[in-house]
C-alpha cells in the first residue's frame, strides 16, 4: 500500500513538474482527450465527489446534481462555496436543460452514471468524464489532480493533496496505534437489508490506509469483484470485524431487528461494545479529500472510545 | 363533415398543440418570442441548446416511437384478434431488456452506444422465438399468446438474475433505460431510426385492408383469396420491427401500444383503415404529452416517460375494459 | 384451455418417493448458508452458537419456505379451478407485481410504511392489482373469459412494473432495495414470520380440503355444477377468497414469489390425475419441495452472496412454463 501511495505522488508530480503547462489545455479523461477552456468559471458538476474536489479548491460550481435535495451538500462543502449552486436534478438523470440554461464552461461526471449522455453533455460544453462512482479512495485524489488539471489550478490540486496527505498521514499515526491486526468493517443498513462495503469499495480502501484489516472474502484467497455485498447476519458473523462501523438509512434499520440474537450479541463488536454509527450519507455518497478528512475524524473519535472501553 | 372527419381533425390538432407545447414545457421556462426566434432564426434572444438539441429531437422521437408501438400495438391485436394484447406479448420489452442486460454483463467494454443494437437483437430474437415455438402446432392466437407471455417471462427472468448478481454500478444506465424515458436523447439517436421506422410506418398504413381481412377469422379470410400464414408472418414481421426500433431508442416504454389502438376502436371502431391513423395520432399525442409532462411537473427531476403513459393511461384502459365487458357478454 | 391426461391415482411408492424427494430439499435448504462450519448435527447441539445459527436462522427459513410453497401451490389449485384456466396464478394475474409496487410505495414513502408495515402495503397492492385483474376478466359479472383474464393479468402486471421500475431513476440505495425485494426474498425470516404463515397454511390446506368437491365440480362446467348443487359463483367466491388469503399471508412474508403457484398444481396434476380430493393433499408436498429446493440453490449457487429465492423459483418455473405453452394438447 505505501508502495502505491509514493508511486501515485511521484507519478503525479512528475506529470504536473514536466509535462503541464500552469494552464490547462487537453484533459485526458475516461472517455477520450477534451479541450477546455484555460480557466473554466462557469462548472457544473452530477456527482458529490466533484463538489468535494472543487471545495477542496475553493471553486464554487454553478449547479450541482444533489438529488434536489440541497441538505446533500455538506457544511463542510457549503462553507467554502456557499449556497448559490443551481440544482439541475438527480444525480442518474439530471436535466439537461437546466444544465444547458446555466451556460456551463465545463461539466464534470461519473462514467457509469453518465456515459450514455456523454455525447448529449458534449454538446452543451466540454465534459469530462471520471470513474467516481466505481473507484476507491486513490482514485479520488487521482481524479483531484484530473479536476485540478481541468480547473487551470494544476498547481494548487497539487499543494492541496499534499497538505490533504499530510493530515491524513497524521490521522493515521494516530488511528494506526490501535489499529494494527484489527478488523473494521463499515456496512450501509437500511429498512430491508445490509450491505457491507467490500475492500475494494472506496470505505473498504480508506480503512485499509488506516491500517485496518478486513476479514470479507468470498473464499479462502479470493476478492469480491463488487463494492457493496448484501450480507444476512448469518454471512456477518462469518466476517464478524472486531469494530463494525454502520450507516443507517432508515430508522429504525434493518439490523436493529436483530439485537437481542444469540449470533448477534456474540459478534465481537457487538460483544465489546463496538457497533458505531456513522451518518449514512457521508460515508457511502461522498468520495474526496474533505470526505475523506471527515471520515478519518469520525474514525479517531471511534477509536477513542474504543480505547476509553479496553 | 361526418363523425370520422371530426374526430380525425380533433387529433391532428391535438397532437399539433402537444407538440407545440412540448416544446415549450421543462426544467426551464422559456418565452415563446424567445422560442420562435430560436425555431426561424429570427433576430433576438434564442436559446438553442434547449430547443434545437433537447426538445425538438425529444418531441420529434416521442412523436416516431409514439406513432409506431401504436401501430405495432393495433397489428398485434388484429392479429392475435385480442383487444388485450399488446407489443408486450409478442416478447419485444422482455427481450430487448434481455439484450441489453446481457450486453452489459458479458461485453462490459463495448461502448453503451451500442445498447440500442442489444436490443433491437434481443426483441427480435424473443419474437422469433416466439413465432417459431408457436407456429409448431400451428400459430393459433392462444397459443402466441401463451408462448408469447412464457417466452416473455423467461426473459424477466433472466434480467432480474441478472441485476440481483450484478454490481449496480455496472447497470446504472440499462436500468434507466428499463424506466422507457427520453433523458439524454438527441439528433444522433433519432438519425439511428428515423429512416426505417417511417418505411415501416408507411406500410403499415398500407396494409390497413389484411388486417380487415384477418379479423374476420382464418377460413373466411382464406376464402376470400388470403394466403393466411404469409399474411400473418409478414404483419407479424412489421409490427416487431416497428415495435423493436422504437423501444431501442426509448428504452421499455409499455403501454401505448396497448392503450392507443384501445382508445381508437371505442372511438372509431373498427375498421383498419381508420382505426390505424387514428391508433397512431393517439400515439403520438400520448409519448409527446408523457415526455413533455415528464420534464415538466418536477423540475429540475426528470420523470421517465415510461411512468407518465402508465398513470396516463392507467385509468382509461380500465375504464374501458369495464365498459367494454357489459357490451361483449350482450 | 389446456387440459392434461389423467394417468392413475395415487400409489404408496410414488407418495413414499415424494416424501423422501421433499426430505431431502429440507435437508437442502437447512444445510446451507452463510457458514460452512454449520451443519445438519448441529440442530441437535445445545447451547452453542452453531445450534443458534440452526435453530434462530436456518430452522426458521426453512419452514417458511415450506409453507410458501404450500400457501402458493394451493392457491394456484384453486384460482386455477375456479376460473377453469390453467394458466391462473398470482403472477399471471398481475398479483404479485401488484405486490411488488406496495412495496415499492412503502420504500418511498417511509411515514406511511412506518405506520402500516411494508407487509400491509404489499398485501394491498397484491389485492388491488388481482381485484383489477378478476374485473377487466368479466369477473364481476361471474362470467371469467380465460384468454382475457391471461391478458389482463400481463397489462396490469406491466402497469405496475413501469412504476416499479421508476424508482431505479432515484437513488441507488432504492433501486438496490426494490430489485432485491420486489423479487420475493426470505432472507433473515425469523419464527414471528412463521408463526404467522403456518397458521395460515394450516387454515388454508383445511378449507381447500373442504371445497375439494365443489371444485371437482367446477372443472364439469358450470351448468353441471349448478346441477349438481353447488353454486359455481359461490364456489367462485369461496375460491377466491381462500387464494386470497393464501396469498397474502405469503407476500406478507416473502413478497411477490412467482410460478410456484402455476407450476406446482401441473405437475401434481400430471402425477396424480385431475382429482381435487388427492390434489390438495400432493399439491403442498411438491409445493413445499419446489420452494425448499429453491431456497437451497439460492444460498448456494452465488456463493458466499445469496440471491433472493424467488429469482430461484422464476428460473426454474419460466422454463417449465414455456414448456407447457409450446407442448400442452388442447388450446382452444
Amino acid at each position: 500500500m505505501q508502495i502505491r501511495r509514493t508511486f501515485l505522488t511521484t507519478f503525479a508530480s512528475l506529470a504536473l513538474g514536466a509535462a503541464m503547462p500552469s494552464w490547462a489545455d487537453s484533459i485526458t479523461h475516461e472517455m477520450g482527450v477534451t479541450d477546455v477552456p484555460d480557466t473554466p468559471e462557469r462548472i457544473v458538476v452530477l456527482e458529490f465527489s466533484y463538489v468535494d474536489a472543487l471545495a477542496s479548491l475553493g471553486v464554487a460550481p454553478v449547479g450541482i446534481a444533489d438529488d434536489n435535495n440541497r441538505d446533500r451538500i455538506i457544511p463542510a462543502y457549503t462553507d467554502v462555496i456557499g449556497d448559490e449552486w443551481v440544482s439541475v436534478g438527480t444525480r442518474k438523470t439530471p436535466s439537461l436543460e437546466v444544465i444547458a440554461s446555466l451556460q456551463p464552461d465545463l461539466i464534470i461526471v461519473d462514467l457509469t452514471r453518465h456515459e450514455a449522455a456523454y455525447d448529449t453533455l458534449s454538446e452543451i460544453a466540454p465534459t469530462i468524464v471520471l470513474d467516481s462512482l466505481g473507484g476507491d479512495y486513490f482514485a479520488a485524489l487521482e481524479q483531484m489532480e484530473v479536476i485540478g488539471a481541468a480547473l487551470g489550478r494544476a498547481d494548487e490540486a497539487a499543494v492541496r493533496v499534499a497538505t490533504h496527505k499530510a493530515v491524513m498521514d497524521d490521522y493515521a499515526a494516530q488511528i494506526a496505534e490501535v489499529s494494527d491486526g484489527v478488523v473494521a468493517q463499515f456496512g450501509v443498513t437500511n429498512a430491508t437489508g445490509l450491505w457491507l462495503h467490500s475492500p475494494m469499495s472506496y470505505n473498504g480502501s480508506l480503512l485499509e490506509m488506516f491500517g485496518f484489516s478486513s476479514t470479507m472474502t468470498p473464499g479462502e484467497g479470493e476478492v469480491y469483484e463488487t463494492n457493496y455485498v448484501p450480507t444476512t447476519l448469518e454471512q456477518l458473523s462469518v466476517v464478524d470485524p472486531d469494530i463494525l462501523i454502520l450507516g443507517k438509512y432508515a430508522d429504525p434499520a434493518f439490523t436493529d431487528g436483530w439485537v437481542g440474537e444469540p449470533l448477534y450479541e456474540n459478534l465481537k463488536s457487538v460483544s465489546n461494545g463496538a457497533v458505531h454509527t456513522v451518518t449514512a450519507h457521508n460515508w457511502s455518497r461522498l468520495r474526496g479529500l474533505l470526505a475523506a478528512e471527515l471520515m478519518a475524524q469520525d474514525l479517531i473519535a471511534i477509536m477513542s472510545q474504543a480505547g476509553a472501553t479496553n | 363533415m361526418t363523425r370520422d372527419g371530426l374526430v380525425f381533425v380533433a387529433l391532428v390538432v391535438g397532437v399539433l398543440l402537444a407538440s407545440i407545447w412540448s416544446l415549450s414545457a421543462g426544467a426551464v421556462a422559456i418565452e415563446w418570442s424567445v422560442i420562435a426566434n430560436t425555431l426561424f432564426d429570427l433576430d433576438g434572444p434564442k436559446q438553442d441548446y434547449i430547443i434545437l438539441k433537447s426538445r425538438l429531437p425529444r418531441t420529434v422521437l416521442a412523436l416516431l416511437t409514439g406513432a409506431s408501438l401504436a401501430l405495432s400495438g393495433a397489428i398485434v391485436q388484429a392479429l392475435l384478434r385480442n383487444p388485450l394484447a399488446s407489443p408486450k406479448i409478442i416478447g419485444i420489452n422482455s427481450g430487448a431488456a434481455l439484450g441489453v442486460c446481457l450486453m452489459v454483463l458479458l461485453l462490459p467494454s463495448v461502448s453503451l452506444a451500442y445498447l440500442p443494437i442489444a436490443a433491437i437483437a434481443g426483441g427480435i430474437l424473443a419474437a422469433t422465438i416466439i413465432y417459431i415455438g408457436a407456429d409448431l402446432r400451428g400459430a393459433s392466437p392462444a397459443r402466441l399468446v401463451l408462448v408469447g407471455i412464457a417466452v416473455g417471462f423467461l426473459c424477466d427472468a433472466g434480467v432480474d438474475f441478472i441485476l440481483v448478481t450484478s454490481s449496480d454500478a455496472q447497470f446504472s444506465a440499462p436500468l434507466i433505460w428499463l424506466t422507457g424515458s427520453l433523458w439524454a436523447r438527441g439528433w444522433t439517436h433519432l438519425g439511428l431510426v428515423w429512416p426505417w421506422l417511417l418505411v415501416c410506418i408507411a406500410i403499415a398504413l398500407s396494409l390497413f385492408y389484411r388486417l380487415d381481412l384477418l379479423r374476420l377469422g382464418p377460413q373466411t379470410a382464406s376464402g376470400l383469396g388470403e394466403n393466411v400464414r404469409a399474411a400473418r408472418l409478414s404483419l407479424m414481421i412489421l409490427a416487431v420491427l416497428l415495435a423493436a426500433l422504437s423501444v431501442s431508442v426509448v428504452g421499455v416504454l409499455g403501454f401505448v401500444g396497448l392503450i392507443a389502438p384501445h382508445i381508437a376502436r371505442t372511438v372509431l371502431g373498427g375498421g383498419h383503415a381508420r382505426l390505424l391513423p387514428c391508433a397512431m395520432l393517439i400515439g403520438m399525442g400520448l409519448v409527446v404529452w408523457a415526455d413533455a409532462i415528464g420534464r415538466a411537473i418536477a423540475p429540475p427531476i426528470e420523470v421517465s416517460a415510461g411512468i407518465v403513459t402508465a398513470l396516463l393511461g392507467a385509468p382509461f384502459f380500465v375504464m374501458i375494459m369495464i365498459t367494454t365487458q357489459r357490451k361483449i357478454r350482450a | 384451455m389446456m387440459q392434461f391426461r389423467a394417468s392413475g391415482g395415487v400409489r404408496w411408492p410414488r407418495l413414499s418417493l415424494l416424501i423422501l424427494a421433499c426430505c431431502l430439499c429440507a435437508y437442502a435448504s437447512i444445510t446451507t448458508g452463510g457458514r460452512g462450519d454449520v451443519g445438519f448435527w448441529d440442530l441437535f447441539a445445545r447451547d452453542t452458537l452453531a445450534a443458534s445459527v440452526m435453530w434462530d436462522i436456518r430452522l426458521p427459513r426453512t419452514v417458511v419456505a415450506m409453507c410458501i410453497g404450500v400457501n402458493l401451490g394451493l392457491a394456484g389449485l384453486i384460482l386455477q379451478a375456479v376460473t377453469r384456466n390453467p394458466l391462473a396464478s398470482p403472477a399471471i394475474l398481475g398479483v404479485n407485481q401488484g405486490a411488488a409496487l406496495g412495496l415499492v410505495f412503502g420504500l418511498v414513502f417511509a411515514p406511511v410504511s412506518n405506520a402500516l408495515g411494508l407487509q400491509t402495503l404489499a398485501i394491498v397492492g397484491a389485492f388491488t392489482a388481482g381485484f383489477i385483474t378478476f374485473a377487466i376478466a368479466g369477473g364481476l359479472g361471474g362470467r371469467l373469459d380465460g384468454l382475457r383474464l391471461v391478458l389482463g393479468g400481463v397489462a396490469v402486471g406491466a402497469f405496475a412494473y413501469a412504476m416499479v421500475r421508476f424508482t431505479f431513476t432515484l437513488e441507488d440505495d432504492l433501486s438496490r432495495q426494490v430489485l432485491r425485494w420486489t423479487v420475493g426474498s426470505i432472507t433473515d425470516v425469523r419464527w414471528d414470520d412463521v408463526k404467522l404463515i403456518v397458521v395460515w397454511a394450516g387454515g388454508g390446506l383445511i378449507a381447500t380440503a373442504f371445497i375439494a368437491q365443489r371444485l371437482n365440480l367446477m372443472a364439469l362446467g358450470e351448468a353441471s355444477s349448478a346441477g349438481l348443487g353447488a353454486d359455481p359463483r359461490m364456489t367462485l367466491l369461496m375460491g377466491a377468497f381462500v387464494a386470497a388469503v393464501l396469498t397474502g399471508t405469503s407476500v406478507a412474508v416473502a413478497g411477490p414469489i412467482a410460478f410456484v403457484g402455476l407450476v406446482v398444481p401441473h405437475v401434481c396434476r400430471m402425477l396424480i390425475g385431475p382429482d381435487h380430493r388427492r390434489l390438495v393433499f400432493v399439491v403442498p408436498i411438491i409445493g413445499a419441495t419446489l420452494m425448499m429446493a429453491a431456497d437451497g440453490v439460492s444460498k448456494w449457487l452465488t456463493a458466499p452472496i445469496e440471491i433472493p429465492v424467488g429469482v430461484v423459483v422464476a428460473l426454474i418455473g419460466a422454463p417449465f412454463f414455456l414448456c407447457q405453452a409450446l407442448f400442452a394438447d388442447d388450446i382452444e
